[in-house]
């Protein structure tokens, strides 16, 4: 089979292009026309659809993120006969493997890490014979060019049609050196006679606004925007992509999605866990570049976009980088100082367990400034959203491992009921991205009686009742996309940037400051008391989760 | 009926926990009126001992009480009742449903009402509450098995939407059968389990699903997603693509005991299933329906001659042959072995076979007698529950399965004056 399947389709075949559209089409920004909309037996079998026969190249593919995710959910896929017959897992790693060996050690993990234990035996045979080991080193052109040839023996022995996703499970250092690997060995080329090239980056795409310019310039000299899908494994879960549904899917919370009702907005992203034997990495990374640049931005994003016109990747992360230049840059040091705090864990309980200091961890440094902890006050300063606060916070050894949206509503205009015994509270709906997925709606009610006892309610949704089966894990959905070609859920190169140049300037301004008093709040707490102040002085308090 | 509510027993169930996922049964009691079911309904969940033994301790477990729909089982014999209550148990978790299992008996007897009210729960995650769905299992004997829908009505949520599934020969157009159809939002039922080819209870299921605006799930079309995906993905290939338009052919062959047998007697729903699909999503209409003729096949070679359904449609390019015809094979009868199209196009021809194997759908495809394609797909055998699941799972209607259905019907439209139709008379509008 020789033809390529996601190349662009020349847009206006029909009638005269326009210039707009020529440069969108020239800059590869224009989506190709998706399958189900060429093929008229596609329509209605959208979830059956099964992706085009692959290779699927794993570069760092003996370290944790490929043994802990990347691979349990492609064996997941496997299991559920979401994959092809034709499909090859290339391992690319540096240790010293072979097919076998590999083999071994993928098995071993996946009886750790796999969703489904125990092991299906018949599918983990047919899944085993579709791994191969390429021992070889990033640095080393030659390794690509036996790459490529090993890519060509499989495409011929495995039936893969020339189609490849590679996959950078590796540390973020690699990243530009992997994409030139494969630029120089050709390995990216999309030509009419082997089939579509995708890669899959992982996060942290970048450091600050600089290095992910530069990070974006590199892959862009290799790979069009439409080959390049920027993982961020929250965009994958269930409740994250219900989102949108919950949003544009229903009639009744969309008129009330804006200034006029909402009071501010409250994002969280605790975990109860440390760093994890990550000292090394943590030290060098951080809360803010860890999840408030990815995770929780993009979450703002949702909840903050506009709906866009089509749900398709680029009308989807068009919407999302309008919020995110929509949030007014933190400009000044004292700015960052008075809208941003930082935290770091000293010593505590959590769990029932006394857990050690940040800077007790191994690999950190006993004196470090690197923040565990961050709170913010954003403002989307758009149309819909002038002057409604966005509170985020997301720190480590936290008292519990929750993600949730707040979406606080403002109090009644009218005091009608003032002589009862207690006003009503304001409405609330609460998402609850983990765990316990599932959606709160807060209203008052009267207690009965002959009194005027008025009680907030709770209106509570709980995926795990009505649907009471497992969520495909995010690294499925994504891996699953990426593989179908819908970008969707990944962050496209401008909305990347756009992220960090809300967190650029606020860590820049961190580093102008005196030295924090870190640590500053004791492991199993809720932050510290800056956090508290940020939002007590708009007379406002933290959800209590 | 009887209007007082019968002694009753009930007893909440103290089986072991069952592992997560798992249904179990946590609560049976018994009524012979529909007060008595209701009162026995209201108990149930506020019974202070439904309990379960963790490790020897008993203990509650919060059981939440869910439905996301009416699910109502007509089963004209016990055994089909026992299989459907086994299936819809497995479905607790996912669809948690009020269900109604009825079976009508004894038709010529006294009038009887007698039901078993269960609660069925699972335990989602090992660590969260059950969550718990009822199922009535309703015996009615004499004149009251022909009016259903009576017991029915008075059972159902309210509210939620009614799904009908009959399992067995659903007798379209009886005026018993017609008032549960009115009270449903959606029909299940499952063609290929009809007697004979299965097409005229076909064309009257079209119309019954016309005059009600039924949304309708057969489970012979459910079954058949991996057949599309596989045809589907030939034209995903934007060469091949073209060609969809110049269909010429639509040959598919099905299992039968006899190749040579008269095909009259193999239930062939599947197969005009297959056709009915891709004709409708090409835009094509009916010139001729299929009709039974007798075809030599070359490939037999035995100078047996096979029956075959041959029809003709009308495509974007002109007109377009169908045949359905059988293959001596020990796989069920009516199970589809073979989909073949061939496009012309231009004077270039493309040949598409997709080709059913042990554990996989095959896909083919030769332009001017080249390979161009073969590939693989896996179609693992589908149980009950996975297409009661799938069949219930597309919500409201499905605009494919719909034009699907109203085209097979139409393929299969007897000519009333060469055979006359004896169940025309039977229908209601």
């Amino acid at each position: 089979v020789t033809q390529s399947t996601t190349r662009p389709r020349r847009a206006g075949t029909d009638g005269a292009q326009t210039a707009r559209e020529a440069r969108l089409a020239r800059d590869g920004r224009k989506r190709p026309a998706t399958k189900a909309l060429d093929n008229p037996l596609r329509e209605g079998l959208r979830l059956e659809r099964m992706p085009d026969p692959f290779a699927f190249v794993l570069f760092g593919a003996t370290g944790d993120l490929a043994h802990r995710k990347v691979i349990p959910a492609l064996y997941q896929l496997w299991r559920t006969h979401l994959l092809p017959h034709e499909f090859c897992l290339v391992a690319f790693g540096r240790r010293d493997y072979d097919d076998e060996s590999y083999r071994q050690e993928i098995r071993g993990s996946l009886e750790k890490h796999s969703r489904v234990l125990p092991l299906d035996e018949t599918a983990w045979r047919q899944f085993s014979e579709r791994i191969v080991y390429q021992r070889g080193d990033f640095s080393d052109d030659a390794a690509f060019e036996r790459l490529g040839t090993r890519l060509e023996e499989v495409s011929r022995t495995a039936g893969t049609l020339g189609n490849v996703l590679f996959y950078l499970a590796t540390q973020s250092s690699a990243f530009a050196e992997i994409v030139g690997g494969l630029g120089r060995a050709g390995l990216d080329h999309e030509v009419h006679t082997s089939g579509w090239r995708r890669i899959v980056i992982e996060k942290p795409f970048g450091r600050d606004l600089d290095s992910a310019v530069r990070l974006n310039r590199e892959v862009g000299k290799v790979f069009r925007e439409r080959q390049v899908y920027r993982i961020d494994h929250y965009l994958g879960k269930e409740t994250v992509r219900n989102l949108l549904v919950f949003r544009f899917g229903n009639g009744i919370f969309e008129p009330i999605w804006n200034r006029r009702y909402v009071d501010h907005v409250q994002i969280t992203v605790a975990e109860a866990i440390g760093i994890e034997n990550r000292g090394s990495f943590y030290e060098e990374t951080g809360a803010a570049r860890d999840i408030l640049q990815n995770h929780l931005l993009q979450l703002v994003t949702l909840v903050a976009m506009e709906p866009p016109v089509a749900f398709t990747a680029d009308a989807l992360r068009n919407e999302k980088v309008k919020v995110l230049r929509a949030i007014a840059e933190m400009t000044s040091a004292e700015q960052a100082g008075r809208d941003i705090v930082r935290g770091q864990y000293g010593r505590g309980w959590v769990e029932g367990e006394e857990v050690p200091g940040y800077r007790e961890e191994p690999e950190v440094d006993p004196e470090s400034e690197t923040e565990t902890f961050v709170a913010a006050k954003l403002e989307v300063d758009d149309w819909r959203w002038g002057g409604v606060p966005f509170y985020l916070r997301t720190g480590k050894r936290l008292p519990k491992r929750a993600t949730e949206i707040a979406i606080q509503f403002k109090a009644v205009p009218h005091r009608l009921f003032a002589d009862a015994n207690a006003d009503p509270e304001p409405n609330l709906l609460a998402i609850r991205i983990q765990p316990d997925e599932g959606i709160l709606l807060r209203f008052s009610s009267k207690v009965p009686g002959l009194g005027l006892d008025i009680r907030p309610v709770n209106m509570d949704f709980t995926y795990g009742s009505s649907f009471s089966v497992d969520s495909p894990d995010s690294y499925e959905t994504l891996i699953l996309d990426a593989l179908l070609g819908d970008q969707s859920l990944f962050t496209r190169s401008d909305e990347v940037e756009a992220a960090w140049t809300i967190v650029t300037p606020i860590i820049e301004a961190w580093t102008g400051m005196p030295p924090p008093e870190f640590p500053d709040y004791p492991a199993g707490t809720w932050g510290p008391e800056a956090a508290e102040e940020l939002i007590r002085r708009d007379g406002r308090s933290w959800r209590r989760i | 009926m009887a209007s007082t509510s019968a002694p009753r027993r009930s007893r909440p169930t103290r089986p072991a926990v069952a592992g997560p996922g798992e249904p179990l049964l946590r609560w049976s009691s018994r009524a012979t009126t529909i007060a008595g079911i209701q009162l026995e309904l209201a108990r149930i969940w506020s019974e202070p001992k439904l309990v379960a033994s963790v490790d020897g301790v008993e203990e509650r477990r919060i059981a939440a009480r869910t439905s996301v729909m009416n699910l109502v089982v007509i089963a004209l014999r016990p055994e089909i009742g026992k299989r459907a209550a086994a299936t819809i148990a497995r479905l607790t978790g996912r669809h948690p449903s009020r269900t109604l299992i009825v079976l009508a008996r004894d038709p010529e007897g006294r009038n009887s009402l007698r039901a078993r009210i269960e609660a069925h729960c699972i335990l989602p995650r090992a660590d969260a509450p059950e969550t718990c769905a009822e199922m009535i299992h309703l015996e009615v004997g004499g004149q009251a098995g022909r009016h259903l829908a009576a017991v029915v009505a008075p059972l159902l949520v309210h509210d939620l939407p009614v799904t009908l599934w009959w399992p067995d020969e659903p007798p379209f157009g009886a005026p018993e059968a017609e008032a549960l159809f009115r009270m449903a939002d959606r029909l299940v039922v499952d063609g290929s389990s009809w007697g004979g080819d299965g097409l005229d209870r076909l064309s009257r299921m079209a119309a019954t699903v016309q005059a009600h605006g039924l949304a309708v799930s057969d489970l012979a079309l459910v079954r058949q997603s991996r057949w599309r995906e596989a045809i589907a993905s030939v034209f995903d290939m934007p060469g091949l693509l073209p060609y969809l338009r110049y269909v010429r052919r639509i040959a598919v062959t099905y299992a039968a005991a006899e190749a040579s047998a008269p095909a009259g007697g193999v239930n062939v729903v599947k197969p005009v299933y297959h056709v009915a699909w891709l004709a409708s999503r090409l835009g094509m209409t009916v010139r001729e329906p299929v009709a039974l003729r007798a075809e030599r096949r070359r490939s037999q070679g035995t100078g047996a001659a096979a029956r075959v359904h041959a029809g003709l449609l009308e495509g974007p390019h002109g007109e377009v042959k169908v045949t359905i015809g059988p293959l001596a094979s020990e796989l069920p009868s009516g199970t589809t072995l073979r989909v073949e199209l061939l496009c012309d196009r231009r004077g270039s021809e493309l040949r598409a076979a997709i080709t059913a194997a042990a554990e996989t759908v095959d896909a083919q495809a030769w332009v001017d007698g080249l390979s161009v394609l073969q590939r693989s797909y896996l179609a693992p055998r589908r149980t009950d529950v996975d297409l009661l699941e799938e069949a219930v799972e597309s919500g409201t209607r499905d605009p494919v399965a719909a034009a699907t259905i109203r085209f097979a019907a139409e393929l299969a439209a007897r000519p009333s004056v060469e055979r006359p139709d004896p169940v025309a008379s039977e229908q209601v509008t």
